[in-house]
């Protein structure tokens, strides 16, 4: 039997710096929202958040680096919870034990932010002088994830980051247990990553989302969210065992999916589609019924409409057999990018202590919303109703004598993002039997390219004007190779969309620093914020072609293209997708290029955009 | 009022890049929002936050309760006038 099993785990964010406090908060219902401390900023004494409480001179000091080092907060958090992960809590402990050596190791990030915390700092000292110059190859995701890496002694080890928003993680350890279904890794550190910034504070609060008191997800009175910080990460291996025996004691990855909303850059549909379809394939894929989950940890914000979309998605898949449903997210804040690896983890710790973590918050039900779990002392209320909820699956509900114990053995956690990446996971306490993919031929049905700002004179075919008053030329150039490459491969909508970026959205996401910081902290420009973030191309072909199939961005570096084609590989291979489009789009702002320029190292060219069809070739294998 | 009415068609014209809107068609009394309309959307009524904001100084801290205001230019500066005569 082959499975994916979780044989680690480490935790730091707004309700502990590891998991015992995460417990300790959960069960004692403590929450982690409090006045901002830390992040330098404006809004200090107004806007709540969830920080974690260590300053990065306390964290540097836990990694036993200098305190002079210049080191994101984003790396400090993540590098703390992957040593978690692999139990190497001492300092001193540089490196995982032998017994992992010889092994292929994979470290996959999920962050959107990456380094910003350091360009917010140091963005206008950069452009003064040379002496922190390098500090700007901080900046990209991938290069935050390779220092965690190296960080937990890891040097060595393969590293990924995945860019989705606020799924991130969850599609980072969506994408490791797929390496280890495939033979790719023995060894996955999966989960994300994200410290708070001025940058994005404020770009959610350009969007109006954030509540000046604490969240209340699904309340009939929420008015937006918390944002929060932190890191998790999940150590995951392949299970190989003839004897399910034993095989079922443990946690596991049983199912999970990736889908696509295909609806609006930061809004969710109504009857929440994306969100709707990944619960359900995931579900499917677990071998699942609705009524076999008993806890599902919902993405929750606490926007007005993330909790009505989601409620409507969650009715639509459970009818007549929802589970307790809570956020967590009045605990943690919105750790956007980290938030699906904290709320794993934090599935772990019910699913190992028995516990359902409460919804905080939460006061009047509105029609729109589920009824989230809010008192630990309801669940035998509820409990009561079960026997009848559960008649024909009598076995989930152990009922002995005139006390009831309520066993919690899978659980749903979602986890979506801007731009609809919808994303699932069941975590459970059986494992799932999964085949081995079997290795098959790719063909390549269209390649198209644009690599100069004159190419996209005619971009008038492909894009009305009212589409393209919004659009920058990253974006123009990203929506006419992909329309032409699906139009030469004679295909409207993909089967899946994966898109590869080292630096993302950069002219869009210079404005609106700049702007923040020449103006300060106020009226700064929603729409500019909205196309900010790395997956904002992948969402935006998405809608276009009206795909809600698999969508994924990756931001490692040079490297992204390989991982974005690897993952078409992977999709065609297990059956999920015939036909995929790959895109790898970068763009170069004169600031940028200037900043490359002084430190002699090549300069990034303005604009690159290359869109690729991949489908199975039945013939050749 | 006319000259704040087109004060803001520029304002609101060049804030969202509407660059294929003449200023001479920009009717004041055009709905800004569906099909029906100018065709803006939400973000869009974001982005005029920010505009009043910045050029005359109005702070709105919830959008939505204020939607009848986002209606035409009209409306804005009925709305811009009567904040600031108060």
């Amino acid at each position: 039997m082959n499975s994916v099993s979780i044989t680690g785990f480490g935790i730091i964010c707004a309700i502990g710096n590891d998991a015992a406090a995460v417990l300790s908060s959960l069960q004692e219902q403590r929450t982690g929202i409090a006045p901002m401390r830390y992040l330098d900023s404006i809004h200090k004494g107004k806007l709540p958040v969830g920080e974690v409480k260590l300053s990065n001179e306390e964290m540097k000091g836990m990694l036993g680096l200098d305190e002079n080092a210049i080191v994101s907060r984003t790396v400090l958090m993540g590098a703390i919870a992957i040593r978690q992960a692999l139990n190497l809590n001492d300092q001193t402990t540089k490196r995982p034990n032998d017994s992992i050596k010889g092994k292929r190791i994979v470290v996959i990030s999920g962050t959107t932010v990456g380094g910003m915390d350091i360009t917010e700092r140091y963005f206008q000292q950069m452009q003064e002088g040379d002496a922190l110059l390098p500090l700007i190859e901080k900046h990209a995701p991938g290069s935050s994830t390779r220092e965690m890496a190296c960080l937990a002694g890891l040097k060595d080890a393969e590293v990924c980051t995945v860019s989705t928003a606020c799924s991130s993680a969850v599609n980072a350890i969506i994408l490791g247990s797929e390496m280890l279904r495939n033979d790719e890794a023995d060894i996955v550190i999966a989960g994300g990553t994200e410290a708070l910034s001025r940058f994005h504070l404020n770009g959610f609060g350009s969007l109006m989302l954030l509540d000046g008191e604490c969240c209340r997800p699904f309340d009939k009175t929420r008015a937006g969210l918390n944002l929060g910080e932190g890191a998790a990460f999940v150590v995951l291996q392949k299970n190989s065992s003839s004897s399910s025996g034993e095989a079922g004691r443990g946690l596991y990855i049983r199912g999970y999916a990736n889908r696509c909303d295909a609806f609006h850059q930061t809004a969710s549909s109504e009857n929440g589609e994306g969100a709707y379809l990944a619960m359900s394939e995931a579900l499917q894929m677990a071998g699942l019924k609705p009524q076999d989950i008993q806890y599902i940890n919902a993405h929750g914000t606490g926007t007005p409409n993330n909790d009505s979309s989601e409620s409507a998605a969650i009715r639509r898949v459970f009818r007549e057999h929802i589970p307790p449903v809570s956020s967590t997210k009045g605990f943690t804040g919105h750790a956007t990018s980290a938030s699906g690896a904290i709320e794993t983890v934090i599935c772990i710790l019910a699913l190992q202590h028995n516990f359902l973590p409460v919804n905080l918050g939460w006061k009047e039900q509105d029609e729109a919303c589920i009824t989230p779990f809010k008192n630990s002392k309801l669940i035998n209320s509820w409990m009561s109703l079960a026997p009848r909820r559960d008649c024909s699956r009598g076995t989930k509900f152990k009922i002995s004598g005139s006390e009831k114990e309520f066993k919690i053995s899978n659980i749903l956690c979602n986890s979506f993002g801007f731009g609809g990446n919808d994303s699932a996971l069941v975590i459970s306490q059986e494992p799932s039997d999964f085949a081995q993919n079997m290795p098959v031929e790719v063909e390549v049905l269209a390649d198209e390219r644009i690599s100069d700002v004159e190419q996209l004179s005619d971009y008038r075919e492909f894009i009305s004007p009212g589409e393209a008053r919004r659009m920058t030329r990253l974006m123009k150039a990203a929506i006419i190779t992909s329309l032409k490459a699906l139009r030469h491969a004679g295909i409207e909508s993909p089967d899946a969309i994966i898109t590869a970026t080292a630096y993302g959205m950069l002219e869009t996401s210079e404005k609106f620093l700049i702007d923040m910081l020449e103006n300060g902290e106020e009226t700064l420009s929603p729409t500019l914020f909205m196309q900010s973030t790395h997956n904002t191309l992948s969402s935006a072909i998405a809608i276009r072609t009206n795909c809600h199939g698999y969508n994924i961005t990756y931001s490692q570096g040079k490297d992204s293209l390989d991982w974005a084609l690897r993952d078409a590989r992977r999709l065609i291979a297990s059956g999920k997708a015939k036909t995929v489009l790959v895109g790898c789009h970068d763009e170069a702002t004169p600031t940028f290029q200037s900043l490359f320029s002084r430190m002699g190292k090549p300069i990034p060219p303005a604009l690159t955009s290359r869109s690729i069809v991949l489908t199975h070739n039945p013939h050749n294998s | 009022m006319e000259q704040l009415i087109n004060d803001l068609k520029v304002q609101i014209k060049e804030a969202l890049h509407l660059e294929e809107l003449q200023l001479e068609d920009f009717d004041e009394n055009t709905p800004l929002f569906g099909e029906d309309g100018i065709g803006l959307d939400s973000i869009d009524i974001l982005e005029i936050v920010v505009l009043l904001e910045k050029e005359y100084g109005i702070r709105m801290s919830n959008p939505k309760e204020g939607k009848a205001i986002f209606h035409s230019v009209r409306t804005i500066a009925e709305y811009v006038q009567k904040v600031k005569s108060e």
